[in-house]
């Protein structure tokens, strides 16, 4: 009896181990699979609200250079910054921590320059809906 | 005594290893659905190892199913600790993969939208100034009320259909994505739609020389 009992608990370690090992074979394609996934989706939301803002920057930046006076000192230092941020940004390491912070004062800043130029420009994809975007001017 | 305690035991511990294989993957639910038809009879048959290990030898072919159930049982418990430490191990990788695969892509469709958008809102003279011809400012604003009409999640969604269907390429089982896509769009210019804006976009600042875009 005591060496059954013995044996049986060597067996149930060793269908365990056994077990664990072909799921974390599994898992190891399934959490590559399912993480890269999450990564496309967050990649492409990530690099279209970075792109937008670039846009904007560029265009802002043109202005400049044909009606230098269009802008305020403070506008446009602002544009500036945001134009410094989006190239800091470690687009192709999205584990860096510094990415969230990038992200909020680039958020910040466009707030501020739109509503110093007196027009409501919004960001119209994620995280905003399309449709609530209103273009004034 | 003994039997209704062993069936306490593990009727516990199966009822925690069914509701979290429920709830995982499809790898899993294959092993637990042979376990599942087993599973009554084997908590019957753990009785009977019990109380009948004093005529064992009669029984060893009794027994031999047992172990193998037993096996099974472990072998799912042990299953499913390993696939959720596999995907950990792994997840991250992969999300950085993935990120990595999408973020240019996103970012050059992001352009479009932020060029056609802030020019929109400029007042006319500034327009003018940045763009010669009444010809090309509307072939902006008509590019901005496209790019306008397309949410995230349909950029997102035609993107998606756009890795689909370059993995079946690769594969080489293109007719398959074909088979489900279509509704808006024919497949090809799915696939380009995307790409198309920027290049469109690029083509219209080529003709602008007053505005100046930084190259992705």
């Amino acid at each position: 009896m005591e060496d059954i009992f013995d044996t049986s608990l060597n067996l149930e370690e060793t269908h365990l181990k056994e077990g664990f090992d072909d799921g974390y074979k599994d898992g190891l394609i399934a959490g590559k699979e399912e993480g890269r996934q999450v990564g496309l989706k967050l990649g492409f939301e990530a690099g279209e609200e970075l792109g937008f803002y670039r846009g904007c920057v560029d265009v802002w930046k043109s202005v400049i250079r044909v009606d230098p006076t269009r802008f305020s000192d403070r506008v446009q230092k602002a544009i500036k910054q945001m134009s410094e941020l989006i190239e800091n940004y470690p687009v192709m390491n999205p584990e860096d921590e510094s990415v969230q912070e990038i992200m909020d004062s680039l958020r910040l800043k466009f707030r501020g320059i739109s509503a110093s130029m007196g027009v409501k420009l919004d960001y119209n994809g994620y995280p905003k809906s399309f449709s609530g975007a209103k273009e004034i001017f | 005594m003994k039997s209704s305690l062993a069936e306490e035991l593990y009727s516990e511990s199966l009822k925690l290893s069914k509701r979290e294989l429920d709830s995982s993957s499809s790898a899993e639910n294959k092993v637990s659905d042979i376990q599942d038809s087993e599973r009554d009879h084997s908590l019957h048959e753990d009785d009977y190892f019990w109380d009948g290990s004093d005529q064992k030898l009669e029984k060893s072919s009794d027994l031999d199913r047992d172990w193998q159930r037993r096996r099974e049982q472990f072998h799912t418990i042990g299953y499913r600790d390993g696939i959720i430490a596999g995907k950990e191990a792994t997840v991250q990788e992969g999300f950085n993969i993935g990120f990595q695969e999408s973020v240019s892509v996103g970012y050059r469709w992001g352009i479009v939208r932020g060029v056609t958008s802030a020019l929109a809102i400029l007042p006319d003279a500034l327009k003018e100034k940045l763009i010669d011809t009444e010809e090309r400012r509307t072939e902006f604003k008509k590019l901005h009320e496209s790019t306008r009409s397309l949410s995230t999640t349909d950029a997102l969604k035609l993107f998606n259909d756009a890795v689909v269907a370059k993995k079946s390429t690769e594969k080489g089982e293109s007719s398959e994505v074909s088979s489900h896509e279509g509704d808006h769009h024919q497949q090809r210019s799915e696939q380009k739609q995307l790409e198309s804006y920027h290049e469109e976009l690029q083509s219209l600042i080529l003709k602008s020389p007053q505005i100046k875009i930084q190259s992705p």
